[in-house]
């Protein structure tokens, strides 16, 4: 599928390329980009220059004072560390049982069957963010409040979408192959990882990346549950630095982008994959 | 392997799915019943015990309280705001999919501050819209707009359209890369087909490309029904709901009413309520659009 849409030519008929649309994303480009200009002029501007330029000034010199204190101030490293652990792992286990759920559900008949797809989607329905209140408490009864299994955890067993989209893919891979491998004397254990997981894998890359960015982007979640000093997580480090009062804008921004460092640097090199598997949700062939 | 298959597949039955179910039993099920079980509780969140009140947290909340209407007329704002954006949405979407030149770097633009940092679009447009020294203020005055300044966040008559407005600016480009590729996955031959019968780009627009992009325009607006309704980091981060419930959404009233003022009875039932209302206007809207198409 994917061959196709990039060798789709051009759909709308809008014959001579207007200026217009031109001027539209240029539009769109600079109010995606000037909040974010604004941010990286004020990270390089010293503490008088801060206070006393409007933001739109350019700073006089190349100041990286701001950087080199946050860096150690806001605990990045750190920060970094708690979030890739917590991303990762939730990634990578919640990506593999995923998959070797959606393979049952494609390839098998069974009892209950009906029942636990039932399960899954009214998972889907009930709004994560509501649950919380009650989701909160059953954390601290489990004694898992302020550790890193309490955000894995949850990131692993509440979210469980990917497996309607991991089916969607297993569907297509003809059961012929299933058969022939049987055939071999192959135990559905080897089919599973010999066969299906290798030709799924692009997709469960796919949606694993985006995860990812979901997951070290998320507050909500650390902000409840892993409030320790020690466990702070790129995005709760950003609130605590910001917090303080003594903070001044130049010191923020600079914060600000450190911890977009990570994100952007996965966006640009993964781009073409979060772009095709935001879409590749969307669209029933 | 000496194991007959239909052995084996009740072991890969059990084995794959096992976890999985339990974790979504535990850490999805479990909770959403609690919830309905706090929901007529008077509980405080850390006493022993509690009462139960039967459906006074929900009496309460509908009947006596303003702030909770105050707060979903705030997530209004959101729900209608991005509805409007929609036809804007789709029309970038097929300006993206038409002969523009650097299409694909104008697509990575347009989905950039999707994959930013909640907290840091929140700071980043505090800064932006601050009263202080902030940049629109400047801006204006560079305009010689001077009169137009104002104190963005906290003027109660344009602080909920300015929070929108970073909810804008933070997820369109999602709205508009799903629109992309919808019209993308239609059959290129029906343009053609269109064009041989002499039908012009409007009419080619609208009897092609909306019911083309149906199903992902239902998937939009499904998710605009949630988002909207369950608004958090941004009015939290930007204004913590304030000037006082001016701009507190649904969601954070009801944090504030479980973790500060320690009411967690009365913060499940808005949880239920909330819960409640994403999936009747899910439905509804989708029932609306069924009719129409």
């Amino acid at each position: 599928m994917s061959n196709l849409v990039t060798s789709t030519p051009p759909k709308t008929k809008s014959r001579p390329t207007g200026s217009f649309q031109y001027l539209v994303m240029g539009l769109i480009t600079v109010i995606v980009f000037v909040p974010l200009l604004i941010i990286v002029l004020a990270s390089l501007k010293t503490l008088p220059e801060i206070s006393q330029m409007t933001p739109l000034a350019l700073p006089h010199g190349f100041y990286l004072g701001n950087f080199t204190e946050t860096f150690v101030k806001a605990k990045i490293i750190l920060s970094l560390l708690n979030s890739l652990t917590i991303a990762l792992s939730s990634v990578i286990i919640n990506a593999l049982m995923g998959a070797m759920a959606a393979f049952i559900i494609a390839r098998f008949d069974f009892k209950f069957k009906k029942f636990i797809l039932g399960m899954f989607l009214v998972a889907m329905v009930i709004p994560f963010y509501t649950v919380e209140i009650a989701r909160f408490q059953l954390i601290k009864s489990m004694g898992l409040y302020n550790t890193l299994y309490a955000p894995i955890l949850i990131y692993i067993g509440a979210d469980m979408m990917q497996i309607f989209l991991y089916k969607q893919y297993i569907d297509k891979v003809s059961v012929s192959l299933d058969e022939s491998a049987m055939l071999d004397g192959a135990s559905y254990l080897k089919i599973f990882t010999k066969i299906i997981f290798p030709l799924i894998t692009p997709a469960v890359a796919t949606l694993a990346i985006i995860k990812f960015v979901d997951i070290t982007n998320d507050m909500y979640i650390p902000y409840l549950y892993i409030p320790s000093d020690k466990y702070r997580t790129l995005t709760t480090t950003l609130m605590t630095f910001a917090g303080d009062r003594s903070v001044n804008w130049a010191s923020i921004s600079a914060c600000i982008i450190w911890i977009l460092i990570p994100t952007l640097l996965v966006y640009f090199s993964f781009q073409k994959y979060i772009l095709k598997g935001i879409t590749a949700g969307s669209i029933k062939e | 392997m000496g194991i007959s298959y239909s052995r084996q597949k009740k072991l890969i039955v059990f084995g794959f799915l096992a976890i999985p179910v339990s974790l979504l039993i535990v850490f999805m099920f479990f909770p959403t019943l609690k919830l309905f079980q706090f929901s007529v509780t008077n509980w405080d969140g850390y006493s022993a015990s509690f009462k139960y009140v039967g459906l006074e947290n929900f009496r309460q909340l509908i009947l006596k309280s303003n702030d909770v209407w105050i707060a979903l007329r705030n997530n209004s704002y959101y729900f209608f705001i991005h509805l409007l954006a929609i036809p804007f949405e789709i029309a970038v979407a097929s300006i993206l999919c038409g002969k523009i030149r650097s299409s694909k770097f104008f697509q990575s633009i347009t989905f950039l501050p999707y994959v930013i940092n909640g907290v840091a679009v929140a700071l980043t447009f505090s800064y932006f819209y601050s009263p202080n020294g902030g940049a629109l203020n400047s801006i204006l005055d560079f305009l010689h707009l001077s009169v137009l300044k104002m104190g963005w966040l906290s003027n109660i008559y344009i602080v909920n359209f300015v929070l929108v407005s970073v909810s804008l600016w933070r997820f369109c480009g999602l709205h508009v890369v799903l629109f992309i590729a919808a019209i993308l996955s239609i059959p290129n031959e029906y343009y053609e087909a269109a064009s041989i019968d002499g039908a012009n780009s409007l009419r080619q627009f609208t009897n092609i490309t909306i019911p083309g992009i149906k199903t992902v325009l239902e998937l939009v607006l499904f998710l605009n029904v949630r988002g909207a309704l369950s608004v958090f980091d941004i009015p939290f981060l930007m204004t913590n709901g304030g000037p006082g419930y001016e701009t507190s959404t649904f969601m954070v009233y009801t944090i504030k009413t479980a973790f500060q003022f320690n009411q967690y009875g009365l913060a499940s039932a808005m949880a239920v309520i909330l819960m409640i209302l994403i999936i009747i206007f899910g439905y509804v809207q989708s029932k609306a659009i069924k009719i129409k198409g």
